[in-house]
């Protein structure tokens, strides 16, 4: 491998590197980092990031931003809720229409940005505020407990592991794989198919990288803004279903700030906030660097308030590169 | 005549100049690449659909595509550029299709000056004209040598990428230097 190749096949994989050396620093500062229990939590902690970053990757991909993502978790976990334990309906029904819901949100954030032209930061923070302002309505600002111990079917998304679902169980041990875990891989799965075997992947590379060469292409450009911010709102959803089967109590207060480091883990994955560049696989990187971060830190008895600064840091890292990369490449 | 044709970006301008040439060979073989980068490749009565232009943008795509799916990509790419037909021999098509995929390289330049083009951090800090120019060189690169080289095809798409590459020499007096020191 000749010397180019090297850095080039480094620089593609650099962010699995900071992975490592992140997991190692921690696990030598506390050898219980890296036993199974914590390594099981810190994939239930990361799945519901990893669910809200696959949406959030396609807007940033397109040089867009989606400021809502923690308002529509935060609505979806009242709203299923609701429908479960004030009016009594069946469990997958409310799932059902939560996700549907939180879809309808992405597409409303799509036409504010397509067709009516408002900046994807203003649109989205718009519907930040508007939707948890609907979630505090809904709930009157009060959680709405015992989801879980009503529908005990409900945790199976945050507490069931393979090796506990009976019909799996059937089957033989297969591992202690959380069930959220699991829903996380086939979303990454499923985003990775779009990215790289899609006619949409590559829609969503065009747009980013040149807007106006891909209208004259015949990419039906706002009409993939429709679709880019419905996924991102159905992952959010999504996302806010399994957040609501950890807790097992809806919050209208859940999730603030989250659409923060939903950024962080993708922009740190490799996605240029300049749009058309990242890969999914960094994103998984930058999701699995946050999660560990995290646990890390809760680990190592650092203060809510230090970890903040910390979150803060790294999202101002992770830009800071991005932009003083495209800098060095141009001069 | 075929100057203007070639100059012109605008395809139902392009058309007309084209349709009102006298019949001969020459203006024959514009037609039929004329309409291979025109016609309804989808079937779903779509007009003006520039499918070299979109070719373009995916073999720009694929140049930045890591490795993880190399042989796909290359797959693609090959399949991309028997759809160009840039390994065409036969004269006088291939001196045509040169220059009809000059056309194809001046009309994405053209979108290379639009105000959000290469604008960065969520499209709020525009780009200077600088910049702009520095990007476009790159796209060029990528999506004639630059793919080329990363698939071992730069036999295979001579053709294209020396129309490309003489295209964004016309665009501004910078993009030579910054084309061979992006090949480099």
């Amino acid at each position: 491998m000749n010397e180019n190749k090297f850095l080039s096949v480094f620089k593609q994989n650099a962010i699995w590197l900071v992975f490592i050396i992140e997991v190692a620093i921690f696990a030598y500062f506390n050898p219980k980092f890296l036993s199974l229990p914590n390594i099981v939590n810190i994939s239930r902690q990361v799945s519901y990031y990893g669910i809200a970053s696959i949406g959030m990757t396609f807007v940033i991909l397109i040089a867009g931003i989606d400021l809502s993502i923690g308002s529509i978790i935060a609505l979806v976990n009242v709203v299923c809720a609701y429908l479960m334990m004030n009016m009594g309906w069946n469990m997958w029904l409310a799932i059902l229409i939560s996700i549907a819901m939180a879809t309808l949100i992405g597409v409303l954030n799509g036409w504010m940005v397509a067709s009516i032209g408002i900046p994807a930061i203003i649109a989205t923070f718009a519907s930040q505020t508007i939707f948890r302002g609907c979630a505090y309505l809904l709930s009157g600002g009060l959680p709405i407990p015992g989801v879980v111990l009503e529908n005990p079917t409900f945790g199976f998304f945050a507490r069931w592991s393979l090796n506990r679902w009976e019909i799996f169980k059937a089957m033989g041990d297969v591992g202690l794989i959380p069930i959220c875990a699991i829903i996380m891989i086939i979303c990454f799965a499923v985003g990775s198919f779009i990215l790289n075997k899609s006619y949409f992947g590559r829609y969503f590379y065009a747009i980013g990288g040149n807007e106006e060469a891909s209208e004259l292409s015949g990419i039906r450009v706002n009409k993939m803004k429709y679709l880019i911010y419905a996924l991102s709102g159905f992952f959010a959803g999504l996302a806010g279903i399994v957040l609501l089967s950890r807790s097992g109590s809806a919050q209208s207060t859940a999730a603030i700030g989250f659409e923060f480091e939903v950024i962080t883990c993708v922009v740190l994955g490799g996605v240029s906030v300049a749009g058309g560049i990242g890969k999914m696989s960094g994103v998984i990187a930058g999701v699995l660097i946050i999660g560990s971060l995290k646990s890390g830190m809760i680990m190592m008895n650092v203060s809510e308030y230090t970890q903040m600064v910390v979150q803060g840091l790294v999202l101002a890292v992770a830009v800071g590169v991005d932009c003083f990369s495209k800098k060095r490449q141009a001069s | 005549m075929h100057e203007d044709f070639y100059n012109e970006i605008d395809p139902k301008k392009r058309f007309a100049i084209l349709d009102s040439m006298p019949e001969s060979s020459d203006s024959q073989i514009m037609l039929e690449i004329y309409n291979d980068r025109f016609s309804d490749h989808e079937g779903k009565g779509r007009k003006n659909i520039d499918w070299w232009l979109w070719r373009c943008v995916c073999l720009q795509i694929l140049c930045n595509r890591g490795k993880l799916f190399k042989k796909s990509r290359d797959k693609e790419v090959l399949s991309i550029i028997n759809e160009l037909h840039t390994d065409c021999e036969e004269e006088p098509r291939k001196r045509f299709l040169y220059y009809e995929y000059r056309n194809t390289a001046k009309r994405y330049l053209s979108t290379c000056k639009s105000a959000d083009y290469a604008s960065s951090f969520l499209g709020f800090k525009r780009a200077s004209e600088e910049e702009k120019i520095w990007r476009a060189c790159l796209d060029i690169w990528q999506m004639s040598a630059g793919v080329a080289k990363s698939s071992g095809l730069t036999d295979k798409m001579q053709n294209w990428i020396d129309a490309l590459r003489d295209e964004l020499f016309n665009y501004d007096s910078i993009c030579k230097a910054e084309y061979e020191r992006l090949n480099q």
